[in-house]
């Protein structure tokens, strides 16, 4: 009698081990998929400069009280995209730019640029880009920019709010 | 039963069981979950390629858009020295010094992974709010209640966790920072 289950339990630990791979794998993309769908509603290919994160912010989880974040979620299926971040008045700021799998792509600071800003194409390989313009090449068409400013004070956020709206994310 | 019934019993109960067993890790897994010191978790590849499955699936559900090692390190605590579950009812003493980097930030958080409501609209404190003299050994007060000096409130949740960032930390963000370096966290009591 027990003989007959042997078969079917090693397919179903088999199963069981594929299946929880699979949700392992799947989780990042799902959940990218869903922060798109709601970064998506300011608009693709351009920056939305949210306000200061509060306790009704629900776009990502586990927000920053302490930085502005200008978003752009990106699309390269028509072509590369533009991403030209501003200076702000601010100890730190920086560009990331996370894949559709959620790895960090590229990440540049004030630091890092001496305070210049930062201008980047983000294209998909085989697009065409302007020749001396730096290129992110990336695999997946969609992903999102985000820019980080500390906002060392909250009555420090208009000034900083101003310099950041000069920052462009736009189709190349 | 028949042959077919059972495979069919069994490959239904095998993927429910790696599917609901993958599904309870990802959510019992704290944000950096890779090393522990003390009450506090942190781990140095969020956002990285060579982050595993678990890691990645860990981060993407708790921590989506963090910053890699090298622009900051995250360290939380969901529980105070003693290993006791942090209770937005009670009151507890956080302390610590220097973090190791540019600037930090501690900010409280509930089990939904957002910020807390309440009254202040207080969620975070960090190092820019004090004086110079005062990052090396500061005092912030966590609790449901208006405190005096530095105050983080609780909004009385039943649960909440505590993220220290520290931005641009030293050494590239490399490794851990040691338990001493860390802020303690004291209960005093509870509502």
């Amino acid at each position: 009698m027990i003989r007959r289950w042997i078969p079917p339990a090693a397919l179903g630990i088999v199963l069981a081990i594929l299946s929880g791979l699979f949700v392992l794998h799947a989780t990042p993309h799902f959940l990218m998929g869903v922060a798109l769908g709601r970064l998506d509603k300011a608009g693709v290919n351009r920056f939305f400069h949210g306000p200061l994160a509060t306790d009704r912010s629900r776009a990502i989880v586990r927000p920053s009280p302490d930085l502005a974040y200008s978003s752009c979620p990106f699309d390269l299926s028509k072509g590369p995209v533009l991403i030209d971040v501003a200076p702000t008045p601010a100890p730190y700021w920086s560009l990331s730019v996370f894949d559709r799998r959620t790895d960090v792509a590229f990440v540049r600071n004030n630091r890092d640029t001496g305070g210049a800003s930062i201008r980047i194409a983000l294209a998909l390989r085989g697009q065409e880009v302007p020749v001396g313009l730096e290129t992110l090449w990336l695999d997946d068409e969609r992903g999102i920019a985000l820019v980080r400013i500390l906002v060392e004070s909250r009555d420090e956020f208009e000034a900083i709010d101003r310099a950041r709206r000069a920052s462009v994310c736009q189709p190349l | 039963m028949r042959g077919w019934a059972r495979y069919l019993l069994c490959a239904v109960a095998g993927i429910a069981a790696g599917s609901g067993a993958a599904v309870w890790t990802v959510k019992a897994g704290g944000f950096g979950s890779q090393a522990r010191i003390g009450p506090w978790r942190t781990g140095t590849d969020f956002g990285s390629k060579a982050a595993g499955a678990y890691t990645r699936a860990v981060v993407a559900r708790n921590g989506l858009l963090a910053l890699p090692a090298r622009e900051a390190r995250y360290y939380t605590a969901a529980s105070d020295d003693e290993g006791r579950p942090l209770d937005g009812r009670c009151r507890y003493r956080i302390s610590g010094g220097e973090a190791g980097g540019a600037w930090w930030s501690l900010t409280l958080y509930g089990a939904d992974n957002f910020l807390v409501p309440n009254e202040a609209n207080i969620w975070s404190v960090g190092s820019a709010a004090m004086a110079p003299a005062e990052r090396k050994a500061w005092t912030i007060l966590a609790a449901p209640d208006r405190q005096t000096g530095h105050w983080l409130p609780t909004g009385g949740v039943e649960n909440f966790d505590l993220t220290l960032r520290v931005y641009l930390p030293e050494g590239g963000g490399g490794s851990n920072l040691p338990l001493e370096r860390l802020p303690r966290i004291q209960r005093l009591g509870c509502a």
